[in-house]
C-alpha cells in the first residue's frame, strides 16, 4: 500500500501553519465498500480538519458516510471496506503510508474511539479495569499493578461511581451511562490527542445524554485533545461543537464554525435538514406548521453519479446543478452549493404555511375516546431456574390516569423505563393490567366478553417504532395489509382489496407497492405501511410507540405530516408515544409525563413544554440539545444527577425524590396529581397553574 | 453460584428418576416378561414362574419399582446368565476403558478442531476456509466403520506402523501400556468430531468478529492475534462447551462402532454384543449408564459455562 503522490490542486490553503497546524487533515479521501452486489463508493472526495483542541462536529443522515470517514481515519473499516485514495495526514503524517504496527500504534495511543452502543461495544468477558488498561499494558508496557491503579484514577476522571469496585466488575452489572463512560476510560487511558465520538449518546437517554457531553467537554479541556463528534443530532452538535461538518451522500457539503451554521446556513441540504426539524416550527410562534420535509430518497452510492448530489431532491436546483460538479467553497464557511442560500432567497415561504389552526376543536369538549383511570401493572420478578420463587415486584405502571379525547393527540413522554410503552401495550389491549380501568369510547374493556373485546379493539390500533420487526417478512404487502380485515372478518375479498388501495393513496404509496416484501422499503416507508395496516380497520384512535424515532430527520418530517394529515382528513385521536420532547411537542395537543410508571405532570402541550410545573420536566426539558441557534448554549437550569431507580422497589412517595434538587421531608408522601387543566404531582410546583379563564388551548 | 449447582443438580436428578422409570417399563414390556428374556426360549411355564417368584416379579408394580431402584442404589443392575456375570461387575471392566477411548479422542478432537475453526473464521471465504470447509464435510459424511476401514488398510497394511487391534489387557493398566493400539480408534472416533466442532468454532468465532466489542478492542490498537485470541476466543467458545456435553451420547455411538471394528473390549463392544444375543439384562444397564452419563453431561457442560460466563456466573449469584 503506498500513498498515491498527490497531484490534484489544494482546495483551501493551510497557509498559516503556523498558527494551528491542524492535527488531522483527510485530503480528496475516498473510500469503498465492496459487497457482494456491488462496489459503494461510501466516501468520495472527503477534505476535512480538525486542529488541536477543537471540536468538530460532524452531522449527516444514515449512509451520509459520516461513521465511515471516522471509521477510516481509525482504520477500522467493516469487511469489504477500503481506502481507495486520499491522504489521512495525522500530525503530519499519511497514516496510509506508515507500516501497519505504526498505525496500530496511532490508534491505541494517539487516538481513541467512542462508538454508539454502549451495551455491545464492551468485552462482556473481560473485566472493567482489564479493559481499560489493556491499551497502557499493550503500548506502553506498563505493569500490572501500575496499570490497574490508572484504570481506577481514569475511572474516577470520568465520574464512575466507586472506581476501585468497578474496576473488578463485568460490563453486565453497569447501566448503559456508565458502560459509556467506562468506553470514554478506555478511550482516553493513553491520553490521546484525538477521541472521535461516534453517535456516544444516541442510545442513551436525554439526561445521561446531558451527563456524556458534558464529561466530553471537559475532558477535552483537561486533556487538551481534539474531539470529532459524529452524529445525526443537529440538536447535540450546536451545543458541543466548535466547527461543523455536514455530510450527504459521501461528501461533505458545507463546514462551518457552528454559530455561523446554524445562523446561516449556506447549503440547500443543510437549510433543509433544519427546516425538516420538529423544533423548527414549535420554537417561534408555538403555533404548529406544517414541517418542511425532503422528498424521495439519497441516492444509491453503488452507482455512478453526476453533479450536486442533493439536486434530485433539492427545491432550488437548476439544470446545471444536476450536470456540475460542485467542489467547497473557499475560506472559514465552505459549501458545495451553486444556488446557496442568501439572504433574500430563504425558503421562509416554506415555513410560513399554516396548517389548521389548533383551536378549530369544538367549544365543549366530546366525550372522551379513551379513558383510563388509575392503571396499574405490576410484572412479577423471580428468581432462579426451576424453583421459581417470587422476588419482588416490577412495579411499570402506578396508577396512571388520562384521556383522549376525539380528533386530539395525547403525546406520553419520559425516559427508557419509565413505563410509557406498557401504557401503550395495555391500551391496545396486548397485555392485561393489574389493577384500574380502560374506558374504550363508553365501555370498560374489563367488562366485555372476549369476543366484544376483539370487536372494541378494531378501535384502538398499534404503529410501532421498528415496522420492519413488527411485519412478517415472509408476506407481502397485500397480506399485511388484509390480515386486520381478515380476522375481524371485514367484507368480502373484493371490498378487502378497495379498502387495501384506499389505504395506500391514503398513505402516500403507489398501487405498485402490493406485490412487494417489507425488506424492499426503506425506513419512511415501513411507518407509511405501518400506519396503513393501522388505519385498515377504521380505527378511531391510533397508538404510535416511538413511530419517528428510527428515522432521520426529513424523512421523520415526512412521516410526522403524514399522521396529521390523517388526523384531520379522519378525525382521528393519537396516543403518540415518544422520548423526544421536541417530536412529542409539534404533534401533541396534550402532554404526559411519566417518570418510573407515573404522570408526574399533565397539561396543554404549550404550556409543559414551556412552563413546566413538574421539577423532572424542567430537568428533562433543559436537557434536550437544541439546535436553536438562540439556544446553543446548554442553560444550566435544573440538572438531574445520577441513573433511574430500580422499579423493583421503586421510592415510595414521590418517586422522583431520590434525584430531585429541590425534595424535602414532605415528598416521601405522594403528592397528588393536582390541578386543573395544567395537572402536576409535585409538593413544590415551579409555578402556580396559569389562569384558566380560557377554553382548554390546543 | 452454589444456588444454581444446587438447582441444576435437582433438575437433573429429576431426569435419571424419569430414566428408571422408562427402563423399569421397558423391561416389562419385554415379549415374553424378563424371565423370558433371561432364561431364553427353552425354559418351561414352571421355570419361569420360579424365577419371576425369585426375582420378585409377580408382585405389584408399584413394589416392584421400589425394590429395583433399591437395587439400583446399591449398584445392582441385574444379572446377566449369559455372562454369567453381574451387569454391575460386566461394565465395571469396560466403563473406564470406553471412557478412556472417549476422552482422548474428544481432547485430540478439541486440540485440532478449535485451531481449525479459528483459521477459518479469521480466513473467512478465502482457500483456507474453503480447504477445510470441504475436509470436515466429507469426514462428516463419511461413516464410521468406512473410515476405520480405511485406516486400518492405511496404517496397518498399506504402511504398517500401527497395530489394527486396540489393545486387549483385560485391566486399565494393561490397555494404557499398550498406546500403539489406541492411536487407530482414538483418531478414528476423533476425525468426525472434529469435524462437527470445528464447524461450531467457525460459526461461533465468525458471529464473535463481527461484534462491537472486537471494534472496540481494535481501536485500542491491538494486534490481531490478541484480539482474536484474547478478546473473541473466549466468548467464541462458549457453544463449543454445550456442544461437549451433548455430544457425549454421540461420541458413545461412535465407539458401539470403533470398539467392534478394532475389538477393543470397552462399553460399545459390549452393548454390541449384548444386542446380537438379546442378552436383555446388559443392554438395560448399558442404557440406563449412557442415559445417567448423558444426563450429567449436560449438567457438566451447564456447569462449565457457569463458570467461564461471567453473565450467567454473576446474575445467578446476585439474585
Amino acid at each position: 500500500m503506498s500513498a498515491p503522490i498527490d497531484t490534484a490542486p489544494h482546495d483551501g490553503a493551510p497557509g498559516d501553519s503556523g498558527e494551528s497546524r491542524p492535527l488531522l487533515r483527510l485530503r480528496h479521501l475516498s473510500t469503498d465498500i465492496a459487497l457482494r452486489r456491488g462496489t459503494v463508493h461510501a466516501l468520495d472526495d472527503v477534505n476535512l480538519e480538525v486542529r488541536p483542541g477543537e471540536t468538530l462536529g460532524i452531522v449527516g443522515e444514515s449512509g451520509s458516510g459520516k461513521t465511515m470517514t471516522a471509521l477510516s481515519v481509525m482504520g477500522l473499516l467493516p469487511s469489504g471496506g477500503s481506502v481507495v485514495g486520499g491522504e489521512i495526514l495525522f500530525e503530519g503524517r499519511d497514516l496510509r503510508s506508515l507500516p501497519p504496527d505504526e498505525v496500530r500504534r496511532i490508534r491505541g495511543v494517539r487516538m481513541g474511539m467512542v462508538f454508539q452502543d454502549p451495551l455491545t461495544s464492551l468485552n462482556p468477558t473481560m473485566r472493567i479495569g482489564t479493559q481499560v488498561a489493556e491499551p497502557l499494558r499493550v503500548h506502553e508496557g506498563v505493569g500490572k499493578a501500575e496499570a490497574r491503579a490508572r484504570a481506577i484514577e481514569m475511572l474516577r476522571r470520568v465520574g464512575m461511581p466507586r472506581p476501585d469496585k468497578i474496576v473488578d466488575d463485568y460490563p453486565h452489572q453497569l447501566s448503559g451511562g456508565m458502560r459509556q463512560r467506562v468506553a470514554i476510560a478506555m478511550a482516553l487511558i493513553c491520553s490521546p490527542r484525538l477521541l472521535i465520538a461516534d453517535e456516544p449518546t444516541t442510545a442513551l437517554d436525554v439526561t445521561t445524554q446531558r451527563q456524556i457531553l458534558e464529561l466530553i467537554d471537559d475532558l477535552r479541556e483537561e486533556f487538551g485533545m481534539a474531539v470529532i463528534l459524529v452524529t445525526h443530532d443537529l440538536g447535540v452538535i450546536a451545543g458541543r461543537a466548535d466547527r461543523v461538518a455536514v455530510m450527504y451522500a459521501g461528501r461533505v457539503v458545507e463546514t462551518a464554525p457552528t454559530a455561523q451554521l446554524f445562523a446561516s446556513p449556506r447549503h440547500r441540504y443543510t437549510e433543509a435538514l433544519m427546516e425538516s426539524l420538529p423544533e423548527s416550527v414549535t420554537q417561534e410562534t408555538g403555533a404548529r406548521g406544517r414541517l418542511y420535509s425532503i422528498p424521495g430518497l439519497p441516492p444509491d452510492l453503488s452507482r455512478p453519479l453526476n453533479g450536486c448530489r442533493f439536486a434530485p431532491r433539492c427545491r432550488f436546483a437548476a439544470p446545471e446543478c444536476h450536470t456540475t460538479e460542485v467542489p467547497l467553497s473557499a475560506g472559514e464557511h465552505r459549501y458545495a452549493c451553486l444556488h446557496p442560500v442568501t439572504a433574500t432567497t430563504t425558503a421562509t415561504t416554506v415555513r410560513a404555511v399554516p396548517v389548521s389552526p389548533p383551536a378549530e376543536e369544538p367549544e365543549a369538549a366530546p366525550e372522551p375516546i379513551l379513558s383510563v383511570r388509575g392503571l396499574v401493572k405490576d410484572y412479577g420478578a423471580t428468581t432462579g431456574g426451576l424453583l421459581r420463587r417470587a422476588s419482588g415486584q416490577v412495579s411499570a405502571v402506578a396508577g396512571v390516569s388520562f384521556e383522549v379525547r376525539p380528533g386530539e393527540t395525547f403525546g406520553l413522554v419520559g425516559e427508557s423505563g419509565c413505563g410509557k410503552s406498557t401504557v401503550g401495550r395495555l391500551v391496545v389491549g396486548l397485555e392485561k393490567p393489574t389493577d384500574g380501568q380502560i374506558v374504550l369510547d363508553g365501555t370498560d374493556i374489563a367488562t366485555l366478553s372476549h369476543r366484544e373485546r376483539r370487536r372494541t379493539h378494531r378501535q384502538v390500533q398499534l404503529m410501532f417504532q421498528d415496522s420492519y420487526a413488527a411485519m412478517n417478512p415472509r408476506m407481502r404487502v397485500d397480506a399485511i395489509l388484509a390480515e386486520p380485515l381478515e380476522i375481524q372478518q371485514v367484507g368480502d375479498p373484493s371490498a378487502r382489496r378497495a379498502r387495501i388501495t384506499a389505504l395506500l393513496d391514503q398513505v402516500g404509496l403507489s398501487r405498485r407497492v402490493l406485490e412487494r416484501y417489507p425488506h424492499e422499503f426503506s425506513g419512511g416507508q415501513l411507518q407509511r405501511l405501518g400506519l396503513a395496516r393501522a388505519l385498515a380497520l377504521r380505527p378511531r384512535l391510533i397508538v404510535g410507540d416511538e413511530p419517528v424515532s428510527a428515522l432521520d430527520v426529513s424523512i421523520q418530517a415526512q412521516v410526522l405530516n403524514l399522521m396529521r394529515d390523517l388526523q384531520r382528513e379522519l378525525g382521528l385521536a393519537y396516543v403518540f408515544i415518544s422520548h423526544d420532547l421536541s417530536v412529542v411537542d409539534y404533534m401533541a395537543d396534550r402532554i404526559g409525563v411519566m417518570y418510573l410508571g407515573k404522570l408526574v405532570e399533565v397539561g396543554p402541550a404549550h404550556d409543559v413544554v414551556r412552563a413546566a410545573r413538574h421539577p423532572y420536566t424542567q430537568a428533562l426539558i433543559d436537557a434536550v440539545p437544541s439546535a436553536a441557534p438562540g439556544r446553543a448554549a446548554p442553560r444550566e437550569n435544573i440538572t438531574i444527577r445520577g441513573e433511574l431507580p430500580s422499579a423493583l422497589n421503586p421510592p415510595t412517595g414521590c418517586r422522583f425524590r431520590t434525584r430531585c434538587p429541590i425534595a424535602e421531608q414532605i415528598c416521601e408522601t405522594e403528592p397528588p396529581l393536582a390541578g386543573d387543566l395544567h395537572q402536576v404531582a409535585c409538593h413544590f410546583p415551579l409555578r402556580p397553574e396559569p389562569g384558566t379563564t380560557a377554553a382548554p388551548t390546543g | 453460584m452454589a444456588r444454581y449447582l444446587i438447582v441444576r443438580l435437582g433438575q437433573a436428578l429429576v431426569i435419571v428418576v424419569l430414566v428408571t422409570i422408562i427402563t423399569f417399563v421397558i423391561l416389562h414390556l419385554l415379549p415374553g416378561g424378563a424371565a423370558r428374556a433371561t432364561l431364553g426360549k427353552e425354559a418351561t411355564l414352571e421355570q419361569l414362574a420360579a424365577f419371576d417368584h425369585e426375582m420378585g416379579y409377580d408382585r405389584p408394580w408399584i413394589q416392584q419399582y421400589v425394590m429395583y431402584v433399591q437395587r439400583l442404589l446399591h449398584g445392582d443392575l441385574g444379572y446377566s446368565f449369559q455372562l454369567n456375570q453381574s451387569v454391575t461387575e460386566a461394565i465395571g471392566q469396560r466403563l473406564p476403558k470406553t471412557m478412556v477411548l472417549s476422552l482422548l479422542s474428544t481432547l485430540l478432537a478439541i486440540v485440532v478442531a478449535i485451531p481449525l475453526g479459528v483459521i477459518q473464521a479469521t480466513r473467512r471465504n478465502r482457500w483456507p476456509d474453503y480447504t477445510i470447509t470441504s475436509l470436515s464435510l466429507l469426514a462428516y459424511a463419511t461413516p464410521i466403520f468406512f473410515l476405520g476401514l480405511m485406516m486400518i488398510i492405511l496404517f496397518s497394511q498399506v504402511w504398517p506402523i500401527l497395530p489394527p487391534e486396540a489393545p486387549q489387557g483385560f485391566t486399565l493398566g494393561e490397555v494404557l501400556a499398550d498406546p500403539a493400539g489406541l492411536v487407530l480408534p482414538t483418531v478414528t472416533l476423533a476425525v468426525v468430531t472434529v469435524a462437527v466442532y470445528s464447524r461450531y468454532v467457525r460459526s461461533s468465532m465468525v458471529d464473535n468478529l463481527n461484534e462491537n466489542y472486537v471494534r472496540t478492542a481494535r481501536s485500542k490498537g491491538l494486534s490481531e492475534g490478541r484480539v482474536v485470541v484474547l478478546h473473541t476466543l473466549r466468548n467464541g467458545l462458549f457453544p463449543v462447551i454445550t456442544l461437549l456435553g451433548m455430544y457425549l451420547p454421540a461420541l458413545f455411538s461412535g465407539a458401539l462402532v470403533v470398539e467392534s471394528l478394532f475389538n477393543f473390549p470397552g462399553m460399545g463392544q459390549l452393548f454390541w454384543q449384548a444386542a446380537l444375543k438379546r442378552d436383555f439384562p446388559i443392554l438395560l444397564g448399558v442404557t440406563l449408564i449412557i442415559s445417567v452419563a448423558t444426563v450429567f453431561g449436560a449438567l457438566l457442560a451447564d456447569v462449565l459455562y457457569a463458570a467461564v460466563d461471567p453473565r450467567v456466573r454473576l446474575r445467578r449469584s446476585a439474585s
